[in-house]
């Protein structure tokens, strides 16, 4: 199967000016997030990106989403290149954070029409996804209500339905249910296993390992902007060390942290 | 597509009372306000003034000619009551105690000076933070000497007429309308650059700032729309309110002429109506277009850079006062629109405005002025481009 991300060499470095450089106690000029990344996912997969803070989980998926340029190596999305076409990449992405990033003096209603025109989603075909849509989260009595008003639960489900008016082939998640009550995280689970049952690709990052376990087929591991493991969750299973998946995950970044001293 | 995301920013920024406050509600309120109050104040003062008796300290023998004629002195001249004094040492102490106004001194020897034809050496004892009571003082005492004078000619046998070797008989040539152009003509645009400047400022620090700090320009950024496009789209609503803001402020100034009556004479009324034409109104708004995207393509860059709303008004607030202060050229009558000023933006706006209103237009020198605007403009726009087009400026 073609993979419908393919990841080859991927590199982000920021400059730092003088306060930030004081503020890492560094002198280099450059700070290097995502250092030579390579991984590809499936469709029908779910592809979790897991890392601690700081490992640079959120900017490699904001170089997918394509906000970040990356300084070298390629992304492609459905055979898009996403850096040199960036434009057309996107309209196959739909891409989630925790913080539901949404209008709060907009309704539900007037927000997903917003996205669908956005994303050139032709009238009807906007207005019937949209019905579609607010039946199955269960939108219809609050939709004409200011999104600023509404639950944490509710603004979620907007943001669920924002994601997915385009109908994406690549779902981008980014810490999802960060900061989520269990209810309402519960959402965002179900809305990734339905993208893997549509034969979307889902890539998440995250670094609750119980959410993997639950989810994922395949796994990237990544520190300090490296990889230390990139392989399907049965892999990732089959060569355990600890007793369990959370161990297994401290080992590995803890074996990384070792080598590098 | 740039349409879409201007009415949605549109309706966004509308529901915003914050913003609507600084677009619509004050500048519409401000100047009926302002002009009621201070035409209220000013009316009292005046009407306070005129009413009020003034005690005078008379420092003299009380028994010359002098004397007699501030007694006589007619009411139309102000109420006043006079209160003998021995020294000026208790003068001084009564005008800082306030229990008298103004001191006269009047030396013993008037009859003398009267005599011999002479200028009687008046001391006038006032307070000159106590307005208006200087002009009191000369007010009476000029009625005196100008009785005492007319006398002496006639005791001289001298015509007046004679006296005088040069008759001086002006003619103004600016029309009413050129002197309010140019003597008050500076108001206009001052009003409309300070509002457009407050107009601009919430909506761009909002559409801006806002969108970063509440997190929801990372997914208008995942969108396919050019970022260009976006821009273009959010400016528009920037440039939107400010000129809203201005228009509102200038309905405002029109409403309290024409509703309020802050303006009683019927000729300064007429004029104004006679400037206010659809022409000119045209012409003022093609004036004022650039500079609203001038100050929309300041802020905007500002307003992209700052990781918070706080951040953002703590910059742009003060920069108000560098903007807004050139534009009070126009209250100096002396300065006007030249190949220089006509380079300086804001000012370059606000003397063109001036020109006009009294409608004294040299042609090149507007389009050069307008010209300038509008180079000074694009290069703020490009300059917004680029610091939105800016990874490290999009997202915290």
């Amino acid at each position: 199967m073609n993979p419908m991300i393919r990841v080859e060499h991927l590199t982000k470095t920021f400059s730092l000016n003088s306060r930030q450089r004081k503020e890492l106690g560094t002198t280099d000029t450059t700070v290097t997030a995502v250092d030579n990344l390579s991984f590809s996912c499936e469709p029908g997969r779910v592809h979790a990106l897991l890392g601690p803070n700081g490992a640079g989980k959120t900017t490699t998926l904001r170089m997918l989403s394509t906000i970040f340029q990356p300084t070298s190596g390629t992304i492609l999305i459905d055979g898009i290149d996403a850096v040199k076409d960036s434009q057309e990449a996107r309209r196959h992405i739909g891409f989630l954070t925790g913080s539901a990033g949404l209008y709060a003096r907009l309704t539900p209603n007037e927000l997903i029409e917003y996205f669908g025109k956005l994303y050139d989603v032709p009238k009807e075909i906007l207005l019937e996804r949209k019905e579609k849509l607010f039946s199955l989260l269960d939108m219809h009595d609050f939709q004409n209500k200011r999104i600023g008003k509404l639950s944490t639960g509710m603004k979620q489900k907007v943001s669920i339905c924002r994601t997915m008016i385009h109908d994406p082939q690549v779902v981008i998640f980014d810490e999802p249910t960060s900061g989520l009550d269990v209810i309402t995280a519960e959402n965002i689970i179900h809305l990734i296993n339905d993208c893997k049952s549509q034969g979307k690709t889902v890539i998440f990052s995250s670094h609750i390992m119980s959410e993997v376990d639950l989810l994922c087929d395949d796994i990237s591991i990544i520190y300090q902007g490296k990889l230390l493991f990139n392989d399907t969750m049965d892999a990732f299973r089959n060569q355990m060390q600890a007793p369990n998946l959370t161990s297994e995950f401290i080992r590995i970044v803890q074996q990384s942290k070792n080598v590098a001293l | 597509m740039i349409w879409t995301i201007f009415k949605k920013e549109l309706k966004d920024t509308l529901r915003d009372r914050r913003t609507v406050m600084m677009m619509i509600v004050i500048p519409t309120l401000i100047f009926p306000i302002i002009l009621n109050v201070f035409v209220g104040i000013s009316a009292g003062f005046e009407k306070e003034a005129a009413e009020k008796k003034v005690k005078i300290g008379l420092c003299s023998t009380q028994t010359s000619r002098l004397e007699q004629e501030l007694m006589q002195l007619p009411k139309e001249l102000g109420k006043k009551q006079f209160i003998p004094m021995s020294d000026t040492t208790k003068v001084m102490e009564a005008i800082h105690s306030d229990s008298i106004q103004i001191g006269l001194y009047i030396p013993a020897n008037v009859k003398e000076y009267l005599a011999k034809k002479e200028a009687i050496p008046v001391v006038i004892y006032y307070d000159a933070t106590e307005m208006g009571m200087k002009e009191r003082a000369e007010t009476y005492l000029n009625y005196i000497s100008e009785k005492l004078r007319k006398e002496r000619l006639i005791e001289l046998k001298i015509d007046e007429r004679k006296l005088i070797p040069i008759s001086m008989n002006y003619r103004n040539v600016a029309s009413d309308k050129e002197m309010i152009g140019k003597l008050a003509g500076g108001i206009l645009p001052y009003i409309f650059i300070a509002f457009g400047f407050l107009g601009c400022m919430y909506p761009a620090i909002d559409l801006f700032t806002g969108e970063k700090e509440r997190g929801t320009i990372e997914t208008l950024l995942t969108t396919p729309v050019a970022r260009w496009k976006l821009l273009v789209g959010k400016m528009g609503v920037v440039i939107l309110s400010g000129l809203t803001a201005s228009t509102f402020s200038i309905l405002g100034l029109f409403f309290s002429i024409e509703v309020l009556h802050v303006v009683e004479s019927k000729e300064l009324l007429d004029i104004i109506h006679g400037i206010l034409t659809p022409g000119f109104i045209a012409l003022l708004y093609c004036l004022l277009f650039p500079l609203i995207v001038f100050f929309a393509g300041i802020m905007i860059p500002i307003a992209v850079r700052a990781k918070s709303f706080k951040e953002a008004q703590s910059i742009i607030s003060p920069l108000n006062i560098l903007i807004v202060l050139p534009a009070m050229v126009g209250f100096f009558p002396g300065v006007e629109l030249n190949t220089i000023t006509a380079l300086i933006p804001v000012v370059n706006i606000v003397l063109a405005t001036k020109e006009l209103i009294a409608g004294t237009l040299e042609w090149p020198l507007i389009l050069l002025a307008f010209a300038t605007m509008c180079a000074l403009a694009t290069l703020m726009v490009v300059i917004s481009y680029r610091k939105f087009g800016d990874e490290k400026n999009v997202v915290n």
